[in-house]
């Protein structure tokens, strides 16, 4: 590793769950391995937690972060030049694609792997940093010719809090390439609340992405490689959808 | 007396003839089943060592001064370094040394493959030396990669001569055929990953080179690095008492070894150059990538008439053409095969021995096609098997030292016949299926191969060679074995192993061969020590050596008497009885083979094309099991490589630049303890009544070989849908379903139009 | 100068800043129990316990771990999981066993009795290539004996 300074952030965010009857309130220095077990929390994110990278790294990574994770897209990972970090184009739209995007992915095919984001999305989680309170969608921002962020935290902001309103059912659901430990090709969170089902998608766009409704798959645009995502999506969807 | 005799060596299925100098081994050959020591379970002897953390391995060895290695590589396919300094790296912080091409035979100012080294830096640490390395000025020249094989093959861009064969004629056999069928397989490029990365440690003690490394082959190591650096092999030591995995990929010295050698030379320091997992996945070998046009006929009986193939295998920019077609010819009873194999050379990583290389492809090839060829028939597939059943080797007529694959078959019926129950889970979009797949391979092992054993006055026994354990329980074996051979407990028998110094020449670690080639002359080590002994009792106790025998740690004589072993040994105070033993030859003019068949039961989610694996019964043939425990162990690895082989893992690169996208753990991913199916092993622990003083021939290998067509004929069953490309990802089950739905649409609406 | 709490013991160690507990263990403890094989978090070869809570070494700042004890192999070395995993063959090469243990520690710490399902949840984030899973399940399962 190598860099010139580190900052521990583990005293300054908090940690822990609180709970009442419609909404969890939940630090962002909780981890993942805490959450998947808190019967506080509903089951959409827990399944989420559960069902995330693998149990060393869910003792050590927070929800905080997890928001934060970037994306397991090789070509950012391995530094091609691509959109993402700054260059003309994205790799993956003319290469290997079969982990990446099917919406949002016209400059930036980089599919986003947090399985909590999706949960907390189909939660509508509220979100509260050092500096403002916003919706959790209100997070993400999909990159432009000017500015090539996935999400819109001002430099040094910090993600404090998060409040989960308490749903009257959840699931979710993902496939993935190993039965456990592995980023999801696609995640599905649903969670029906008295004004109907919301839906919180990975690993289908640059960012967690919010579907209306199974009928907004119509209007994916995916790769040649990433076709077969958009049908497992609808079944996924369909599955999720009859859970709750 | 010694023998000279020129015998035939065969390692992964690559034959060459030697001389080698046997002794008479007429030892009578133990009884079928298990003995006292030998067929029993035995939990491993280094179990503790490893499990406690204290079994040292390349990776743990340190040296006060201990220098680290970091490597320069080609960030390209292809490519010309135009422009190399040194300068600044070599002013770098901690650095001590470096090389660059001219200095070590490895390094290349022409690069053809992602990852191929071009300098390397040695420094106080490996921080340091990775540091130094962003400060070489290198400028590259980037040409266009080659990577499509095919186009590959009509340039004749290849790393050998095609490899042609035949026997009959194939046209002949297809037009006396009543069906056809025909289908083009591919298989994916698969890395290795052993948990310990390639290493070495090198290390100059005066005119000596010590070599610590990670190794399947200490002597090979040994003869490549003393050839290379012009010194008497004697004068090169290797150790590798522990080591963390191979699976084929570590069976020569590799570049690592001889950098570090070159910089310890330079810098008089002891030198370590390791490779990172991310450069394990760039430049440690693989299991090339093949594409197998193959074609099947069969008369309505079953019988086949034909086989043909043509095989082309993505070896890389260099490396050896493994046989793909070695199961088509080998397999089956059909007079008529022709099989042409074509290696291509591509600006990819070089190819590497992967677990029965070749076999392992061109069984997922063959047996399926075989499952649709009975599909057709209407055959069921476990018999149409049967009916083409070979009773000797149809590459040269020879016979097979021992055959029981009908054996295995008649095993294996009960799994078979779980079929109908399985298929009745369906429910939902879960379809439910079950398949089976026929195994053939090598691992008869052979000469040269030596062990001594010496005998203490304590009455413990302490086998010395100088083989390696890769992890696959050989260490135990071959106590299994010299415990049994002199009577003793197998607590009171140690292996001391893994050191060039310190013990005789032994075989790879490589080709299923470890115990068929070492544990017959460790063996023979002990019968030379036990007839010592006895030798040694019958003078002690005026008896005859005939009246006397080894058991349980006693002298037993047949009128009754008995007496501890260290009774005679202890005589000798200071003394030891030293015994010496070597591997004989392989029985002549015999084929020795293994065997088996896998049944594997599947379930697919036909919406989101979900393979989950439930069950695999897995039937071998592979002479006496000298471990039942370790046995069972190396059955179930080699079935969940397969199945990673199978479902999930695939080397992919940029198709544009050819650069490798899956260099760690995360992107390439291989199966986790909760991607395991129910396994259930069945060996027929029959001795091979040819071969050597144990009948036991080698195991590592035959596992792995027919999971993945076992897999895919379980697909096929569930759902109709013809999966020929691996790995079967979503993507893969998806379109292969989406196929198979097309295809019935299109004779359904034949039939409709037709009626 | 920091101090690190390392199975019941206390070591002052002045590693860099961005060094890892993987790299302060072996190197600087010489307790080369915990396997570096991957060193970027994806394998669990180099899992340890903080505060009984399993961790990736590697990707674990020396600096962040302060206070909290630090449990390896070393110091699980007569824990009944060690004869267990011997007893069962659930182990190969050995590489990724240290890690398994701690791993498997630290579940039967939480949940003495843990079922196959549980096991293999609890178990995922350690990769073994020699496939030694069938017994690790088995071992995990039997490891009082």
């Amino acid at each position: 590793m190598s860099a010139g300074r580190f900052v521990e952030l583990r005293d300054v965010v908090p940690r822990g769950i609180a709970g009442s009857a419609t909404i969890t309130s939940i630090g962002a220095g909780t981890t993942l391995a805490e959450l998947e077990v808190d019967p506080q929390i509903p089951q959409v994110l827990r399944e989420a937690c559960a069902a995330a990278a693998s149990p060393q790294l869910r003792a050590m990574g927070t929800i905080g972060g997890n928001l934060l994770q970037a994306t397991r897209c090789w070509y950012w990972r391995l530094g091609y030049p691509c959109f993402l970090h700054g260059g003309d184009r994205c790799h993956a739209r003319t290469g290997q694609q079969r982990e990446h995007a099917i919406f949002g992915n016209e400059r930036c095919a980089s599919a986003h792997p947090s399985d909590p984001a999706a949960a907390l999305l189909a939660l509508g989680a509220i979100l509260r940093t050092d500096r403002r309170e916003l919706p959790l969608a209100d997070l993400y921002r999909l990159p432009t010719e000017d500015d090539r962020d996935l999400t819109t935290l001002s430099t040094g902001e910090l993600i404090l809090e998060l409040e989960v309103p308490a749903p009257r059912a959840s699931v979710y659901l993902k496939a993935m390439d190993r039965r456990k430990w592995a980023f999801p090709l696609v995640g599905v969170g649903a969670a029906r609340f008295v004004d109907g089902v919301r839906l919180g998608l990975s690993g289908v766009a640059p960012i967690p992405w919010a579907l209306g409704g199974p009928e907004e798959l119509d209007r994916a645009t995916p790769l040649p490689g990433t076709a077969y995502k958009v049908e497992i999506a609808r079944a996924l969807v369909r599955r999720a959808v009859d859970a709750v | 007396m010694a023998r000279l005799i020129r015998t035939e060596k065969e390692v992964e299925g690559r034959y060459t003839e030697q001389w080698i100098v046997v002794e008479e081994d007429a030892l009578e050959r133990w009884p079928e089943g298990p003995l006292a020591v030998v067929g029993r379970e035995a939990p491993r002897t280094d179990g503790l060592a490893r499990a406690r953390g204290e079994a040292v391995y390349t990776a743990d060895i340190s040296f006060p001064g201990l220098l680290h290695t970091a490597v320069l590589r080609s960030p390209h396919a292809r490519a010309r370094v135009k422009r190399l300094e040194l300068g600044a790296a070599l002013e770098a912080p901690g650095v001590r040394g470096a090389v660059q091409p001219g200095d070590v035979e490895c390094l290349t100012r022409e690069p053809g493959y992602p990852g191929a080294p071009v300098a390397a830096i040695a420094a106080d640490s490996a921080g340091l030396a990775r540091a130094a390395l962003e400060r070489i000025e290198v400028e590259w020249e980037v040409l266009n990669p080659l990577l499509d094989p095919d186009e590959a093959v009509r340039r004749g861009e290849l790393t050998t001569e095609r490899r042609p064969y035949a026997r009959g004629d194939l046209e002949h056999g297809l037009a006396e055929a009543d069906i056809v069928v025909e289908a083009e397989y591919r298989t994916q490029t698969v890395l290795h990953n052993s948990m310990e990365t390639h290493q070495a440690v090198c290390r100059w003690q005066g005119d000596t080179l010590e070599v610590y490394t990670s190794t399947q082959f200490i002597w090979g190591v040994r003869n490549a690095v003393a050839e290379q650096l012009g010194l008497p092999p004697d004068r090169v030591r290797v150790v590798c008492e522990y080591m963390g995995g191979g699976f084929g990929a570590k069976n020569d010295p590799g570049d690592y070894t001889f950098l570090a050698a070159e910089l310890a030379r330079r810098t008089g320091r002891p030198v370590r150059c390791a490779l990172t997992r991310r450069e394990e996945n760039l430049d440690s070998g693989n299991r090339n990538a093949t594409i197998q046009r193959l074609r099947a006929g069969a008369r309505a009986d079953g019988t086949l008439t034909a086989l043909g193939g043509e095989f082309v295998a993505s070896i890389g920019a260099s490396g050896w053409l493994a046989s793909t077609a070695g199961p088509m010819q080998m397999l089956y009873a059909c007079e008529n095969v022709e099989t042409l194999e074509y290696g291509a050379k591509l600006n990819t990583a070089p190819m590497a021995a992967f677990r029965a290389p070749g076999f392992v492809e061109g069984t997922f090839g063959l047996e399926c096609l075989l499952d649709e060829l009975a599909a057709k028939l209407d055959l069921d597939p476990l018999e149409l098997r049967r009916i083409n059943y070979a009773h000797a080797d149809l590459l040269d007529d020879r016979a097979f030292s021992s055959k029981n694959l009908a054996e295995c078959y008649r095993r294996a019926e009960p799994h078979w016949a779980r079929r109908e129950e399985v298929r009745a889970r369906s429910a939902g979009p879960w379809r439910h299926g079950v398949g089976l797949a026929s195994q053939i391979w090598y691992g008869g092992g052979g000469p040269p191969s030596y062990a001594w054993i010496r005998v203490g006055s304590d009455g413990r026994a302490t086998v010395v060679t100088a083989m390696q354990d890769i992890g696959t329980g050989s260490r135990t074996a071959m106590a299994q074995i010299a415990a049994e051979e002199l009577g003793l407990p197998l607590d009171r028998v140690d292996v001391v192993l893994g050191d060039s110094a310190r013990g005789p020449y032994a075989s790879i670690s490589a080709g299923s061969s470890t115990i068929p080639s070492m544990g017959p002359a460790v063996r023979s080590a002990a019968a030379d020590a036990g007839r010592q002994i006895l030798e040694i009792a019958a003078q002690r106790y005026h008896l005859e050596e005939r009246v006397l025998s080894l058991r349980d740690g006693r002298i037993v004589s047949t009128d009754g008497g008995s007496w501890p072993l260290e009774e005679v040994t202890g005589l000798l105070e200071e003394g030891q009885i030293l015994g010496k033993g070597a591997r004989g030859p392989n029985p002549a003019g015999m084929r020795v083979l293994t065997f088996g068949v896998q049944v594997a039961e599947v379930a697919v989610d036909v919406e989101t094309g979900e393979v989950r694996v439930d069950r695999i019964a897995a039937i071998h043939d592979v002479g006496r099991v000298i471990n039942p425990l370790g046995a069972s162990s190396q059955v179930e690895g080699g079935i969940i490589q397969g199945l990673g082989h199978t479902l999930s893992e695939e080397r992919l690169l940029d198709p544009a630049t050819g650069g490798v996208l899956t260099q760690t753990l995360d992107a390439y991913r291989v199966p986790t303890i909760a991607d395991v199916p129910e396994i259930v092993t069945e060996l027929l622990d029959l001795p091979d009544a040819h071969l050597t003083n144990l009948g036991a021939k080698g195991l590592g290998e035959p596992p792995i070989i027919p999971t993945a067509a076992a897999i895919a004929n379980a697909i096929r069953d569930a759902t109709g849908a013809d999966v020929r490309s691996l790995p079967i990802t979503r993507e893969e089950m998806l379109r292969a379903l989406r196929q198979a739905a097309d295809r019935a649409a299109a004779r359904e609406s034949v039939g409709a139009s037709s009626a | 100068m920091i101090e690190l709490r390392v199975n019941g013991g206390v070591h002052r160690v002045d590693p860099a800043v961005g060094r890892s507990l993987a790299e302060t263990l072996r190197e600087d403890l010489g307790l080369t129990g915990t396997k570096v094989a991957c060193g970027e978090g994806h394998c669990g070869a180099c899992t340890v316990q903080l505060d009984g809570v399993p961790v990736l070494s590697c990707i674990t700042l020396v600096h962040t771990v302060r206070a909290r004890e630090v449990t390896t192999i070393e110091g699980l070395r007569d824990h009944p999981l060690v004869e267990s995993f011997v007893r069962a063959d659930a182990l190969q090469c050995g590489f990724c066993t240290p890690g398994q243990i701690v791993s498997a520690a630290a579940l039967v710490e939480a949940n003495p009795e843990p079922s196959r399902d549980e096991i293999r949840h609890a178990m995922a984030g350690n990769l073994c290539r020699c496939g030694a899973y069938p017994k690790i399940e088995e071992a995990v399962l039997t490891w009082r004996g």
